[in-house]
């Protein structure tokens, strides 16, 4: 299976695998159309 | 950039790496309002906290993209004074993707990052000499001219 970007659900568990595993948040502010 | 950057195997490694990532729907709440964005795609990079460090708007390819990322993740330590931690992510950009759009503000932020870390300013007037001799029509060559009568 090919590899993909794996995002999170929400700001809360992109803060709290941020401090875990000392990495960035970043928000994708996007458009699907 | 669901067609062009995201399925790309390096933002890919990159992303896995360094970056807790979240998708935001422009018409959704309150994320948008909140971080005042108005056009997509937005990129904003926090720390842990929640405190914004960088941002970037438009799409970027992958050769950009990475770069960029990389920049936002320097200025995170870089705002927090931890200057090895950004000296380390600016080296890297800097090593690795010489030819990016944000080459020049990292070889920037890498001169005030070090005389920020040793008090030394010789390394402000190293930033103007190598922004002069490699990047001389960017902003950041510019911005660091002042250096020169360092």
């Amino acid at each position: 299976m090919a590899k993909s970007i794996q995002w999170l659900p929400d700001v809360d568990a992109a803060k709290k695998k941020a401090q875990e595993e000392q990495k960035y948040v970043l928000l994708d502010f996007f458009n699907p159309r | 950039m669901d067609a062009v950057s995201y399925p790309n195997a390096k933002v890919i490694d990159f992303f896995s790496q360094y970056l807790a990532p979240v998708r935001v729907l422009i018409s959704s709440t309150p994320l948008p309002q909140q971080f005042k964005v108005k056009w997509t795609p937005t990129f904003v990079i926090l720390d842990s906290q929640g405190e914004e460090h960088h941002r970037s708007v438009g799409f970027l390819p992958p050769e950009e993209f990475i770069p960029s990322l990389t920049l936002g993740m320097a200025k995170t330590w870089f705002d927090h004074e931890q200057f090895s931690e950004a000296l380390s992510h600016l080296d890297r950009l800097i090593s690795e993707y010489p030819k990016s759009d944000v080459a020049p503000e990292a070889i920037y932020y890498r001169g005030v990052s070090r005389y920020k870390a040793t008090n030394d300013a010789s390394a402000l007037k190293q930033a103007h000499e190598t922004l002069q001799a490699n990047y001389k029509d960017s902003e950041w060559a510019k911005r660091a001219s002042v250096y020169r009568l360092l």
